[in-house]
């Protein structure tokens, strides 16, 4: 990572940097395909069209079918949160380019957003009685010290599981991209068995990418199922 | 004539008004779509499978990290990260007992036998049906 426009506000570091460059373009890729796509919208989509109409749906099928249609009001974040994570994880498999998504800062705090969105929507939907969700029902007091603890621990460690999988995964697939290729740099000759490890690694890189873009949306829908529809 | 907001109260009147009608009505209609077998179920296999063992490691590791943080705030060394370890491994098998078994990741035990994976869930009936 490093800085494009230096920018100090304060004590803030608050540079435009390569990260920042990426997630712009991301931006404005999604912006462009979903406005250029449905400009001239076709009763027979062409190209563009249909890739814009299947995410769409895809992500309309996954948050119905799993929160149900009250969830459907949160859709348009469900939508950008997979969007935007999945042309982060694919703009990081370009050569040169940089992954957003394998730097932990950027992943925890999508993951807080949803985990504070998510938790904030349980307790208006449901007040003080969203508590319950932390105590087992006919459970005796003496374990209740016990389980209560593990439960709200485990309510806890959501958002950090959320973003530790899918930083890891990006990070340790990137890893495994410079590894190779470093050994490609030194074999001379036999470069081309590294090399086309590599490229048979990026092919999996775009399927954990897209994989984890999908993860990352669908643990997001059944934690806001659990906020809506206490069991 | 323009078609200003406040005029929505009336029966729609204009096109779009009516067209958004339409479409609200067929939309209440629709039956959500069971897809089956083949793709479905690998992706949510692959999606399952890259899930758990996560689930399972950043348990630990958080639940050791804060016991460890408060340890050094308290001057309690060692034993609220001992504590908070063995909470953090029963937190993470939970977690992922609750993913394999097709819970979600609801946290707490649910009253009544639900419908099996996520996204078999009915999307209406999930508080209404037997009461246990």
């Amino acid at each position: 990572m490093h800085r494009i426009i230096p920018l100090r506000i304060g004590s803030f570091d608050l540079s435009y940097t390569n990260a920042a460059l990426l997630m712009t373009i991301a931006v404005i890729l999604i912006t462009a395909l979903t406005l250029l796509s449905t400009r001239r919208a076709a009763l027979i989509p062409g190209r563009w069209q249909s890739i814009a109409e299947m995410s769409y749906e895809f992500v309309a099928d996954m948050v119905e079918s799993n929160v149900g249609r009250e969830g459907m009001a949160y859709f348009p974040f469900i939508f950008t949160l997979f969007m935007f994570i999945l042309f982060a994880n694919l703009l990081g498999l370009i050569p040169y380019s940089f992954s957003v998504t394998g730097q932990i800062i950027v992943t925890f705090a999508m993951a807080a957003v949803v985990f504070t969105g998510v938790t904030i929507i349980g307790f208006v939907r449901h007040g003080l009685h969203f508590l319950r969700f932390f105590v087992p029902e006919g459970v005796p007091a003496l374990l209740l010290v016990i389980l209560v603890p593990i439960e709200v621990l485990s309510y806890f460690i959501r958002p950090f599981t959320l973003a530790i999988r899918l930083f890891a995964n990006m990070l340790a697939g990137h890893t495994m991209l410079g590894i190779f290729a470093g050994f490609a740099a030194i074999l001379g000759i036999f470069a081309i068995f590294p090399v086309a490890v590599d490229v048979l690694l990026l092919a999996l890189e775009l399927l954990v990418a897209v994989l984890q873009a999908y993860v990352f949306a669908i643990l997001s829908c059944l934690y806001l199922n659990d906020a809506i529809h206490m069991h | 004539m323009v078609a200003l907001p406040e005029m929505s109260e009336d029966p729609p009147s204009d096109p779009l008004a009516r067209l958004g009608e339409k479409l609200d009505k067929a939309r209440a209609q629709r039956v959500p779509v069971r897809k089956a077998g083949g793709n479905a179920g690998l992706q949510q296999g692959l999606a399952l499978g890259l899930r758990v063992g996560v689930e399972l490691v950043t348990a630990v590791v958080v639940a050791g990290a804060l016991g460890w943080a408060i340890d050094r705030w308290l001057g309690t060394r060692p034993w609220v990260m001992l504590v908070m370890l063995f909470l953090g491994i029963a937190a993470g098998m939970l977690n992922v007992y609750r993913a394999v078994t097709g819970m979600g990741m609801a946290v707490g035990y649910p009253r009544r036998q639900g419908p099996k994976g996520p996204t078999e869930r009915p999307s209406g009936k999930w508080d209404d049906d037997e009461e246990v």
